[in-house]
């Protein structure tokens, strides 16, 4: 190793060690907080009835947008990982898992459903079970905050938003209007947008009800977002990219919210060795949701046990284990 | 050879610093985090997949037989941010290392620190146990008294 790249590797070490600082602690569940200045939400400038009239009235603003080439279209190339959001105090009075719940936010189902889910993180310590737990995708609008990286790639006419976590794309179609031939909703819905300069503007509808965490509200099908993705620098060499959104859902809210959502650059993990890899969520995951209500897992050996480094269906052919380099097995 | 001794000052420092924010897909209300037993197994499989590594080893039992337990830790993205590898145990390895266990009592937990054959701590832990370096220097103060679970020590005080 050269000493250049010792220095690389402690200085990409003592970044990360920052990146997990109590700072990130400030906003319980707010993963990667505390890096570069305190978030700020930017809420509309007035009250919107519905996110499409939202999104109608930004594009209006921006003179139809940006009409971007390949050749000038914002480049966010790399991974990225969450920097810290403000979704938590919407529906929260206090600091993090110490606080209560919000009143005047929420519909009184949906805040009654999420006094109880506030209880057992509060109480309890865990929420007794998170949907994610037998795979589900995250979804819209958790994806904003999934931990570990992200990739976005922009195009002129198309911009891709990767997830690792739950690997899930999300597609914002530019310059173009809703479509729902399926006459579903999906866990992403249908996004459109535009540019404004190097502002990337979007309108998310048709989602499936899902949730923000599981700490936090359930969201029903009525759930929409119109979000304005910015990338900022700021003193000391810090890059951020950061989503002002606002929220609508007549199921959920009793008044649309806002919320900002960041991303900074996933450096430590590249320079250890991270490549984003599909999740085999079927394969290796063993939560399961217990007849008390409780996450439990199935360890070997058991009924419903997923072997994810075990053989494919086909185990009487060579070369069908899926741990390859040290070929092991777990004695069942 | 295995990529943690390369990484080792560095895995450490991050290790050490990182704190247990829960970053999972699911929720660990199965783990009791008021009970830290300590074990000494081999390891059977460090499977380092997404969406948790599971760690998997013999543990002897009184009687001379053997059990494997089943230790779920952190996410490969999460554990490579601290150094920690596909390589960090590989079968045969002797491991000593602190769990949280299963609220029913199978053999299993959320795994806290773990100390590799030549005496390194590394934290795999994800939200369902404590690894950090509090919690090792907590460890080491009560493994040099002989305790091997928290209710020992703290019985003792």
């Amino acid at each position: 190793m050269t000493i250049a790249t010792s220095l690389l590797r402690w200085a990409s070490i003592g970044a990360c060690a920052l990146g997990f600082s109590p700072a990130a602690l400030a906003q319980a569940g707010a993963f990667g907080g505390g890096f570069g200045p305190p978030l700020e939400v930017v809420k509309p400038p007035r009250e919107f009835a519905n996110s499409e009239e939202h999104y109608r009235y930004l594009l209006e603003q921006a003179k139809g947008g940006t009409k971007h080439t390949l050749a000038t279209v914002p480049r966010w190339d790399g991974l990225w990982q969450p920097a810290g959001n403000t979704h938590l105090e919407i529906f929260i009075d206090g600091q993090g898992f110490s606080g209560k719940v919000r009143e005047g936010v929420l519909t009184p189902a949906y805040e009654e459903a999420y006094r109880e889910r506030w209880r057992e993180q509060t109480e309890l310590g865990q929420v007794n079970y998170d949907r994610l737990g037998h795979c589900e995708p995250p979804g819209y609008p958790r994806i904003l905050l999934e931990p570990y990286t992200h990739e976005f790639i922009n195009l002129p006419e198309i911009s891709y938003q990767i997830n690792d976590f739950g690997p899930s794309i999300r597609r914002t179609y530019i310059g173009k209007e809703h479509s729902n031939v399926y006459g579903t909703h999906s866990w992403y819905g249908d996004t459109i947008g535009f540019w404004d300069g190097n502002k990337l503007v979007s309108n998310t509808k048709y989602v499936f009800p899902a949730d923000f965490t599981r700490w936090s509200p359930m969201t029903s099908n009525a759930f929409e977002g119109v979000e304005i993705w910015e990338l900022k620098t700021y003193p000391g060499g810090v890059e951020r990219l950061e989503v002002q959104a606002t929220f609508y859902d007549k199921n959920l809210l009793l008044k649309p919210v806002s919320a900002v959502y960041a991303y900074r650059r996933a450096t430590e993990m590249v320079a250890n060795g991270h490549r984003v890899q599909h999740w085999e969520c079927d394969q290796t995951n063993n939560a399961f949701l217990d007849d008390k209500g409780v996450t439990n897992f199935h360890l070997p050996g058991e009924e419903g046990f997923n072997d994810g480094r075990g053989t494919t269906l086909f185990p009487h052919l060579p070369g069908q284990t899926r741990d390859p380099i040290y070929n092991t097995t777990l004695g069942h | 050879m295995k990529t943690i001794h390369k990484l080792l000052p560095a895995a450490t420092a991050a290790a050490l610093l990182a704190t247990a924010v829960a970053q999972a897909h699911h929720s660990f209300a199965m783990f009791d985090r008021e009970q830290e037993i300590v074990k000494t197994g081999t390891v059977v499989r460090w499977a380092f997949n997404n969406p948790h590594s599971w760690l998997y080893l013999n543990v002897k039992n009184d009687d001379g037989t053997e059990t494997l337990w089943s230790f779920e830790g952190s996410a490969p993205p999460s554990l490579l941010a601290r150094g920690i590898t596909g390589a960090t145990f590989e079968p045969g390895d002797k491991v000593t290392f602190m769990y949280c266990p299963l609220r029913d009592g199978r053999p299993g937990g959320a795994i806290g620190w773990a100390q590799l054959e030549d005496g390194q701590y590394v934290n795999p832990a994800d939200g369902g146990c404590a690894g950090n370096e509090q919690s090792i220097n907590r460890w080491k103060e009560w493994l040099a008294k002989g305790y091997t679970s928290k209710a020992e020590a703290e019985k003792a005080r």
